[in-house]
C-alpha cells in the first residue's frame, strides 16, 4: 500500500519527474548540464493562452484574449507565434482641469461630403454633433462632437473606445551547444495607431551553463492617425480636421546576464536603452490655460511633448527556491531625458500546496517623478513653454498592486491558473501653488483598477 | 566621449567583471533539479508578463527593464 502511494505521488509530480530527468541528463552529459536544459522527451508543442478582464473605477474597461503557440523542430530550433486582441470602452481623462462652471469641449470626428444632411444629434459619449463651417470651395465638411462637462467634474472623454489586434512571430536557433540566436517580427493595429517592429538577439552560456550573457536589438516603427487628424501642439482646440498622419521610430537595446548562484538561487541583471524619435504626443490630450487670479480655464490647448526621448533602465531579478516554495524579488530603476525617474519593486511568493496546487500572493510598488514639462495647467499671460502636457501619466505619483494567483499544474508543461489583481494609483490632486477655484478641485483623481486573468498552458 | 561609446565601454567592463566573478558561483549539473522547475525559469509565464507590461505601459511613464521598452501600441 505504501509503495503504491509513493508511486502515484511520483507520477503526479511533474516537477520532480522533470527534475530527475534534468539531473540524469546532466550526469550523462559529463558536466554540460544546464538550468533550463530541455529533457530528451520534453513536449515539442506548446499552447499558452489567457483572457484578461480589466476594469477601472468609472473609466476604461477592457477584455483581452491572447494566444501563443510554439513548436520545436528537432532539438535546436523553435518557432513561436502569437496573437492578442483588445476591446476597450469607457472614459479617459482629457487633461483639462475641472471648473466651478460647466465647460464645453469640441473635437472633430468625421468628414462627410458637402451638403450631406446630418440627422444625428448626438454622438457617442453623450456629446452633440455640430457642423463645422466649411472653407470656401471645399467639397467636404467636418462633423464635430461637442461635449459639456458639468461644474466641479473632472473632464473625461466618455467617447473613448478602441480595438486592437496584435501578432508576433519568432524563431530561436541553437547555433552551438552554448550559443543561441533568436529573431522576430511584431505587428499591432488600432483604429488610430499602427506599430511594426523587428528584433534580433543572441545568448551565450559560460561555465557549464551556469552563466548566460544575452543581448538584443529591437526596431519599432509606429504610425499615428488619430480621429480628427494630428493637431498642432499648443494650438486652441476646435472642430476642424487636423494635420496628416505622424510617425515615430524607436530603437531598443537590452543586455543582460543570468547567473545560477547555487542550486536554489537564480539571478538576472539587465540593462535596457531606448532611443525614440518622432511624434510622441497623445493627440487627444489637452491642457487648460487658466486665469491667473480666478483659476478659471480661459482656453484649452493641444499638448506638446518633445520629439525625442532616451530611456534607460536597470532590472534585477532574483528567484529563490525554498524547501518547496519559490520567492521572486525584482527591482527596476528607470530614467529618461524627459526628467522621469522611477523605481519599481516586485515581490511574489509561491506557496506550493501539496503536489497539485499553488497560490502566489503578489505585491508591486511603483514610484515616479514627473516629466520636466508636466503642468496641471498653464497660466494666461505667462510665457508659453515649448513643451507642456497635463497627462497625469507624466505626473509625480506612486502606485501599488496587490494580487493573488491560484495555479493548478495538470501535467508536465500544462497548467490552469487564475489571477486577480488590484491596482491603486495616487498623485497630488491639490498642489500648493493652485490658483483660485483650482484650490477646491481635485487635479489628480486616484485611479483604481481590477484585473482578472485566466490562463491555460498546454504542452504535448 | 559620446554617450553611446561610454555606455558600450561600461557594458563591456561590467560584463568582464561579471564573467570573472561568476566563475565562482553555480551549481553542478546534477544539482539543477530545482532550477528546472517552471517557477525557477527566468520568465515562467511570458504571456502574463506581456499582459502586465501592456497594462503598466498604458498607466505609467516607465517601460522596459526585463525586455524592450517600446510599447507597440498607442495606449491612449
Amino acid at each position: 500500500m505504501r509503495v503504491q502511494l509513493k508511486a502515484t505521488h511520483s507520477a503526479a509530480n511533474p516537477g520532480l519527474r522533470r527534475a530527475l530527468k534534468i539531473a540524469a541528463a546532466g550526469l550523462l552529459a559529463s558536466g554540460t548540464g544546464k538550468a533550463q536544459e530541455v529533457p530528451p522527451d520534453a513536449p515539442s508543442t506548446g499552447v499558452d493562452s489567457g483572457v484578461l478582464y480589466y476594469h477601472e473605477n468609472g473609466r476604461v474597461q477592457a477584455i483581452e484574449p491572447e494566444l501563443n503557440l510554439s513548436q520545436m523542430f528537432g532539438e535546436d530550433s523553435k518557432l513561436s507565434i502569437g496573437a492578442v486582441g483588445d476591446a476597450l470602452t469607457g472614459a479617459t481623462p482629457l487633461g483639462a482641469v475641472p471648473s466651478t462652471l460647466p465647460q464645453t469641449y469640441i473635437r472633430p470626428y468625421k468628414v462627410v461630403p458637402l451638403g450631406t444632411p446630418v440627422t444625428v444629434t448626438t454622438a457617442s459619449g453623450g456629446s452633440t454633433v455640430v457642423l463645422v463651417p466649411p472653407a470656401a470651395g471645399a467639397t467636404t465638411q467636418t462633423l464635430a462632437a461637442s461635449t459639456i462637462v458639468p461644474a466641479n467634474t473632472y473632464p473625461l472623454d466618455h467617447a473613448f473606445h478602441d480595438d486592437r489586434f496584435a501578432g508576433h512571430i519568432g524563431w530561436e536557433q541553437a547555433l552551438t551547444s552554448t550559443l543561441k540566436l533568436n529573431g522576430g517580427l511584431a505587428y499591432s493595429k488600432e483604429h488610430d495607431y499602427r506599430s511594426e517592429s523587428a528584433n534580433i538577439g543572441l545568448s551565450k552560456d559560460f561555465f557549464a551553463h551556469n552563466t548566460t550573457l544575452d543581448a538584443g536589438l529591437n526596431y519599432e516603427s509606429d504610425l499615428s492617425f488619430p480621429i480628427g487628424g494630428t493637431p498642432t501642439p499648443l494650438t486652441v482646440i476646435n472642430g476642424d480636421w487636423k494635420g496628416p498622419d505622424a510617425s515615430r521610430h524607436e530603437v531598443d537595446a537590452v543586455a543582460g546576464i543570468t547567473q545560477v548562484m547555487n542550486r536554489r538561487w537564480l539571478a538576472t541583471l539587465s540593462y535596457s536603452y531606448a532611443d525614440a524619435h518622432g511624434y510622441q504626443n497623445d493627440p487627444y490630450k489637452i491642457i487648460s490655460v487658466v486665469d491667473p487670479i480666478s483659476g478659471q480655464p480661459n482656453s484649452q490647448l493641444y499638448e506638446s511633448r518633445p520629439e525625442s526621448r532616451r530611456k534607460q533602465s536597470v532590472f534585477l531579478d532574483n528567484k529563490i527556491h525554498l524547501s518547496s516554495d519559490v520567492i521572486s524579488v525584482s527591482l527596476r530603476g528607470y530614467k529618461d531625458d524627459w526628467g522621469i525617474k522611477s523605481v519599481t519593486a516586485d515581490l511574489r511568493y509561491r506557496f506550493q500546496i501539496g503536489q497539485d496546487y499553488y497560490i502566489e500572493p503578489h505585491v508591486r510598488y511603483y514610484d515616479q517623478r514627473a516629466a520636466d514639462f508636466f503642468r496641471y495647467y498653464l497660466v494666461a499671460g505667462e510665457a508659453m513653454p515649448q513643451y507642456a502636457s497635463a497627462d497625469t501619466r507624466l505626473a509625480k505619483f506612486h502606485a501599488a498592486t496587490y494580487g493573488m494567483k491560484f495555479g493548478m499544474p495538470l501535467n508536465e508543461g500544462s497548467e490552469f491558473n487564475v489571477r486577480i489583481e488590484y491596482y491603486d494609483q495616487h498623485g497630488n490632486g491639490s498642489p500648493a501653488y493652485a490658483i483660485g477655484q483650482l484650490r477646491q478641485q481635485n487635479l489628480f483623481p486616484d485611479l483604481q483598477a481590477v484585473t482578472v486573468l485566466l490562463g491555460y498552458t498546454y504542452a504535448f | 566621449m559620446k554617450l553611446c561609446t561610454r555606455l558600450a565601454l561600461s557594458a563591456i567592463g561590467l560584463a568582464a567583471l561579471c564573467i570573472s566573478g561568476c566563475a565562482s558561483f553555480g551549481a553542478k549539473p546534477w544539482q539543477h533539479d530545482l532550477l528546472a522547475e517552471r517557477a525557477m525559469q527566468v520568465d515562467p509565464y511570458p504571456l502574463q508578463s506581456s499582459i502586465d507590461d501592456h497594462i503598466y505601459f498604458s498607466k505609467e511613464a516607465s517601460s522596459g527593464g526585463r525586455s524592450f521598452a517600446g510599447g507597440g501600441c498607442g495606449c491612449n
